[in-house]
This record gives C-alpha cells, sequence and structure tokens, in this order.
C-alpha cells in the first residue's frame, strides 16, 4: 500500500508540476524570488533583544538586557511550487548562544486538489500559536501550557506533514504530521532542565481547522489538535504521552487599522509511566485589541498544570502594550504577575526586521 | 480495510476543486477597481470578488481562511503586483490551486505594462520608509493606466475562454470608448488647475498628480509609512504657507486629526479622495471613482 502510495504522489507531483509560461511581460516577482540578478533566496535577519525585570533572584535573565535570539532566514524557490525556507537561529541559553536550525524544510506547495506536503524541521501544525515563530507572536513569552506540554520552544520536529484542504465551501484543513524529535537524558543537562517535559522520538501529529466569516467584518476559527509520542525522557521515565487541544480564535475588524482579537487554547495531557496515568490540563486566553496602524495592546491569561507527579500550578495574568514601527521590527511592553507565586515579570521587547521575510498563512 | 480507506484518500484527492460547479469563470482579485475591470469586459460570463474594499489600506491587509476559500475556487486571479498586495501570497499558496499560482493560466498581474514611477535606482532600505521597490504601485490612479490593464485582462480572458473572444473584445472595445470620453472630460475639468500644488498625507497619488497636472509638494508621512513627527507637521506647515497649497489629499482610511491641524495652521484645506471603488460611499465603479475624486478636487480647487 505505501509503495502504491507512494508512486501516486509522485505522480501527482509531476504532473502538477508543469510551468506555465508567464506573457512577454514584466510581472513582479513572488516573495522568494528577490534576490534578482544574482538569484539569491530572499535573505533576511530578524533580531530579538530583551530587557527583564523580574522578583524571582533565581532567575539568570533578571535586570538585563539580552539579545534572546538572532534569526536568519533564507527562502525561495527550488522548483516551480516547491519553495524552500531556512530559518537558522542563535538562541541564548543562560550565559551563552547555541546555534540552532530553528526550521528548514520544503513545501511541495500544491500535490493535487487541495494537497500539499512539507518535509523537513518545521514548527508543526498543532494548535494556533505553536506554528507561529516567537518574533510574530503578539506577546514576549511563550504561554504556559505549551511551555509545560511542549517544552520552551513549543514542538518543532523533524518529519513530513500533509496538509489538505477539503473541497468545501467552508475552510476546513487536515494537517497529518509523523515526525522524530530527539529525546532527552538526565545525565546530558542540570537538574533544572531535567524537570521539563517534551514530546519525543516519533511523534505522531494531526490537525483539524476551520474557519467560519460571520460577516464581512468578523471571523471565527475553530480548531482541534493531537500529538502522540513518548514523553522526552523516556528513557528514566518510559512514559508514553498524548497531547490533546482545542483552539478557538475569534476577529474582528472594525476598521482599516483596528482588530480585535480573542484567541483561546486548552491542552489536554494524558501521560502513562510505569506508576500510573497523568492527566493534565492548562488553557491560556488573549484577547487583543489594535488601535490603529502603529498600536495594539492585550491581555493573556495563563493556567496550566504541570507534566509531573507532583503536580503544580501556575495562574498567570499579563499586560501587553506594542509599539509597531513595521510589518517585523516592533516595541514591545510587558508585565506578567503570577498569582501562585506572588512574583511579577516585566519585559521591554525590541524585535527588529531587515530584509524581505515572509511566512505561511497561520 | 486498507484497501478501502485508501479508495475514499484517492476519491477525496480527485474531486474538483470546487463542489458546487458553476459555467461562469470566477475571478478573485486584489482590489475592488480590478474587479471593476474584469466585470466590464467578462460581463455576465464571470463571477467576480475582489478580496479587499475600497475603504481598505491596500498595504494593510490580513490575510484570513476565509479568503483563502475564494481563491482556492477562482479561475482567474488579479493582482496589482508591485509589492502592494503582497499578503496575497500566502493566500495563493495555501488554496493550492495551480490555476492561479504564479505562472498558471489564471495568474494575472497586471502591472506588468504599466510605465511605472519612482522605481528606486540605488540602494533600498528601511530608512527611506516603507518603500516598493519596484517602484510606486499606486498606479491605478492614472486612468489612462486602466488601458494597459483592461488590455492584460481581455488577454487572459479570452485564453480562458476562447469561445467568447469576440464577446469580450466587444465589450473591452465599448468600454475604452467610455473611458476615453470620460479621460477627456476629466482632463477638461482639471485644466484651469494645471501645475496647482497639492499635499497628500501618503505617497499614493504621484500617477493620478501626472496625468492631471498637479504638482506634489510634500507628504503628511515624512517618509512612506512612518507616522508624521511635530518637527516634520511644523516644516510643512511651513511649506504649505510658503507654496500656497490649497488642498491636503487624505485617504478615507487615515486619520484626519493630524491633517486637519496642519491644514488649520496653514489656511489649507482636507478633502478625502477615494482611491479605489467603494472607498466612499456612492463609488460604484472605476468611472465613478473619478468622477468624483475630480468633482471634489474641482470644487475644493475652485474655492
Amino acid at each position: 500500500m505505501c509503495k502504491y502510495l507512494f508512486t501516486v504522489i509522485l505522480l501527482f507531483i509531476t504532473l502538477n508540476n508543469f510551468v506555465f509560461s508567464q506573457d512577454d511581460q514584466e510581472v513582479t516577482p513572488l516573495p522568494g524570488m528577490r534576490g534578482t540578478p544574482s538569484n539569491l533566496p530572499d535573505i533576511s535577519v530578524i533580531g530579538d533583544i530583551t530587557g527583564k525585570l523580574s522578583s524571582e533572584p533565581t532567575d539568570f535573565d533578571r535586570n538585563k538586557i539580552l539579545v534572546r535570539e538572532i534569526e536568519l532566514a533564507l527562502q525561495g524557490y527550488i522548483y516551480p511550487e516547491i519553495r524552500a525556507d531556512v530559518f537558522l537561529a542563535m538562541h541564548r541559553h543562560d550565559e551563552h548562544f547555541e546555534p540552532e536550525i530553528c526550521e528548514a524544510y520544503v513545501s511541495f506547495l500544491r500535490i493535487i486538489n487541495g494537497l500539499s506536503l512539507k518535509a523537513g524541521k518545521i514548527h508543526v501544525d498543532y494548535g494556533k500559536i505553536n506554528k507561529v515563530h516567537e518574533h510574530h507572536r503578539p506577546y514576549t513569552n511563550q504561554p504556559v501550557a505549551l511551555t509545560n506540554f511542549f517544552g520552551e520552544h513549543g514542538l518543532v520536529g523533524e518529519g513530513v506533514t500533509l496538509g489538505y484542504l477539503m473541497p468545501l465551501p467552508l475552510f476546513m484543513q487536515i494537517d497529518i504530521g509523523a515526525w522524530r524529535l530527539e529525546g532527552k537524558h538526565h545525565h546530558e543537562e542540570d537538574e533544572e532542565k531535567s524537570l521539563t517535559f517534551g514530546l519525543a522520538d516519533e511523534v505522531y501529529t494531526g490537525r483539524l481547522w476551520s474557519s467560519f466569516p460571520l460577516g464581512e467584518t468578523s471571523e471565527l476559527e475553530l480548531g482541534a489538535s493531537v500529538a502522540a509520542a513518548h514523553g522526552s525522557h523516556y528513557q528514566e521515565h518510559q512514559d508514553n504521552a498524548k497531547v490533546f487541544g482545542v483552539d478557538l480564535t475569534f476577529k474582528l475588524w472594525p476598521s482599516t487599522y483596528e482588530r480585535l482579537i480573542f484567541q483561546n487554547e486548552i491542552f489536554n495531557l494524558h501521560r502513562e509511566i510505569p506508576v500510573g496515568k497523568l492527566n493534565r490540563w492548562g488553557f491560556y486566553s488573549y484577547l487583543g485589541y489594535q488601535f490603529n496602524k502603529y498600536w495594539d495592546a492585550g491581555l493573556r491569561y495563563d493556567w496550566s498544570e504541570n507534566a509531573f507527579p507532583e503536580n503544580k500550578k501556575t495562574n498567570s495574568l499579563s499586560g501587553i502594550i506594542t509599539n509597531r514601527l513595521t510589518e517585523t521590527t516592533v516595541i514591545r511592553l510587558q508585565c506578567d504577575y503570577n498569582f501562585g507565586l506572588k512574583s511579577y515579570n516585566a519585559f521591554l521587547q525590541l524585535v527588529f526586521g531587515i530584509g524581505p521575510h515572509s511566512h505561511p498563512l497561520q | 480495510m486498507n484497501k478501502i480507506m485508501l479508495n475514499i484518500l484517492m476519491i477525496a484527492l480527485l474531486l474538483p476543486t470546487n463542489i458546487f460547479p458553476s459555467t461562469k469563470l470566477k475571478v478573485v482579485t486584489a482590489t475592488a477597481d480590478l474587479a471593476d475591470f474584469v466585470r466590464v469586459i467578462g460581463m455576465d460570463k464571470v463571477e467576480v470578488v475582489s478580496l479587499t474594499s475600497g475603504n481598505q489600506d491596500p498595504h494593510f491587509i490580513e490575510p484570513r481562511p476565509s479568503m483563502v476559500m475564494k481563491v482556492k475556487n477562482a479561475d482567474m486571479l488579479v493582482r496589482l503586483g508591485m509589492d502592494l498586495d503582497i499578503w496575497m501570497q500566502s493566500l495563493i499558496d495555501a488554496s493550492r490551486n495551480s490555476k492561479v499560482s504564479y505562472g498558471g493560466v489564471g495568474y494575472v498581474d497586471v502591472s506588468g505594462k504599466i510605465d511605472k514611477l519612482e522605481v528606486p535606482t540605488g540602494k533600498v532600505d528601511a530608512s527611506m520608509g516603507d518603500i516598493h521597490i519596484f517602484g510606486n504601485p499606486h498606479y491605478w490612479l492614472d486612468p489612462e493606466n486602466a488601458k494597459p490593464i483592461l488590455e492584460t485582462i481581455l488577454k487572459k480572458l479570452c485564453y480562458q475562454l476562447p469561445s467568447e473572444t469576440e464577446y469580450f473584445q466587444k465589450n473591452y472595445k465599448e468600454y475604452l470608448q467610455k473611458l476615453d470620453s470620460a479621460i477627456v472630460v476629466w482632463k477638461k475639468k482639471m485644466e484651469p488647475y494645471s501645475g496647482e500644488k497639492i499635499v497628500t498625507y501618503h505617497n499614493s497619488w504621484p500617477y493620478f498628480a501626472k496625468r492631471f497636472g498637479l504638482s506634489l509638494v510634500g507628504f503628511v508621512e515624512p517618509k512612506p509609512g512612518i507616522p508624521p513627527t511635530p518637527s516634520h507637521i511644523v516644516s510643512l506647515i511651513e511649506k504649505i504657507k510658503r507654496e500656497k497649497v490649497k488642498v491636503i489629499v487624505m485617504e478615507p482610511y487615515f486619520i484626519l486629526k493630524v491633517a486637519e491641524t496642519i491644514a488649520e495652521q496653514s489656511r489649507s484645506k482636507v478633502i478625502v479622495l477615494s482611491p479605489s471603488v467603494g472607498g466612499i460611499e456612492g463609488i460604484k465603479t472605476y468611472l465613478d471613482l473619478f468622477d468624483y475624486n475630480i468633482n471634489k478636487l474641482v470644487e475644493s480647487l475652485k474655492n
């Protein structure tokens, strides 16, 4: 069956990638075709410089202004309707930087009616915010539930994903993926990092997302996601995990620059360990309002249990104000208050962008 | 079981993109102006949907999943190009519709035959503001530019529906006549104001100004896309007084307050013109757009 499927997919890739000649007129090159005349891909750099004040004395980032991440993006077409996107990043991990392939994938944009394929290292299509790069998110830090159930950088895997846009009058897309994520071992890390949870080894994911226009100026997006795999410390814990997610996003555009967004994601972790089962929940709710072309403000509420037998709950509220200088350059002030620890964090973030930078519809 | 699953999968993949087929050619456009152009040539043989309305800033459109379906179901996609509708690309990719993707039979970028203004010759970067590297993209605001746009659309429509070539050509010629007559009227109305200096909020009107002999002497934005600073406002007020500028032209989506303050202090007047069809109530066609804008401008300059 696999062989048959593989042949069919290859056949459709071939049949569907005929290039139709454009008229003899100079039309605008697409993003990914800007490097003329020297055939360079689109090259861009995104930087994230963040200052942090914290009431937590053990926080390494406390009272410092640090470069959190520098991302270099190389994007271009490698064949008609096949493009490659490479995002290389230098991430700060406490005192040092670590080079990382943030994402590197090839997209077969159209295999056959509604079907596309991506292969490589990818921010997995799971929920609404996981696939959005940190510098594109409307807040400085990742929602707590995402960190508790998928780790510091969310769910990022090496593998393949198929996306199918269903032949319906409404937008409805199914994404299924098979991934390989590296596991972790306690002896490789410090004690604190050993306490992080994530998915590892063979990871299987699925997502169904749909959108319903509620009128000319509003839209409701609904999604359901699932991920199944071993835990990231499988060798020590012998655990299997499934994370189910449901997301709901409402957007309203009262005028050309004003936008209201109400985004919610709920996660449910089922973790089976030799001594029993854990059933953990987490969610975040974000309400944002863009006042005009340059300013927006938002509130995010986080509530999450952790993924360990000793259940610790996080309960926090964040207030965010963002000034958008350009599409990729923003200045953001964010204040978090953790109700459980009675602690606060304040961030002043500058995200800057140089060069043409693009991401798929998210 | 596997065989059944495989058959279901294959049937799903082979289903037509649109399960509710229509005999009309489905066209999706970036703007309402382009939709009007397609409509006047295609008439009852086409079904046109614009992804934006005229009261939206074309630089600032958020792609929505519902738009993906419009692109997915389209036989033809008409875009302005020159990076003004760069937001369309994620929709085209998400639609997985080969017909309307770059190089596809239904992909139309109407900027190809335009004589472009303000094409940067040196290095371009964000220190210059939101500069379009392929030139100023507001070219449809010169009614003469409607002609190459219409010609490009005609060519693609005839290619898509060859049996209707005669019909499309007839509609195209009739519309060109109407457009030519209207251009004569608009030019005549603007003639007394040739050389008149104007200030605009954003650099959206160079094609319009060139066609009707107006002189653009300044912008409320210090650089494209950059909000006005106090020092720029002060210098602009001085410039308006010095150059004896009578009007500051705004688009309906920009905030009037700053321009009104400038106008008040420089004894000029703010007028809101529509950059696109549907930008102001009552402007339903491309011809209406110029009728409105020319009349409004003439009325303001006269006073």
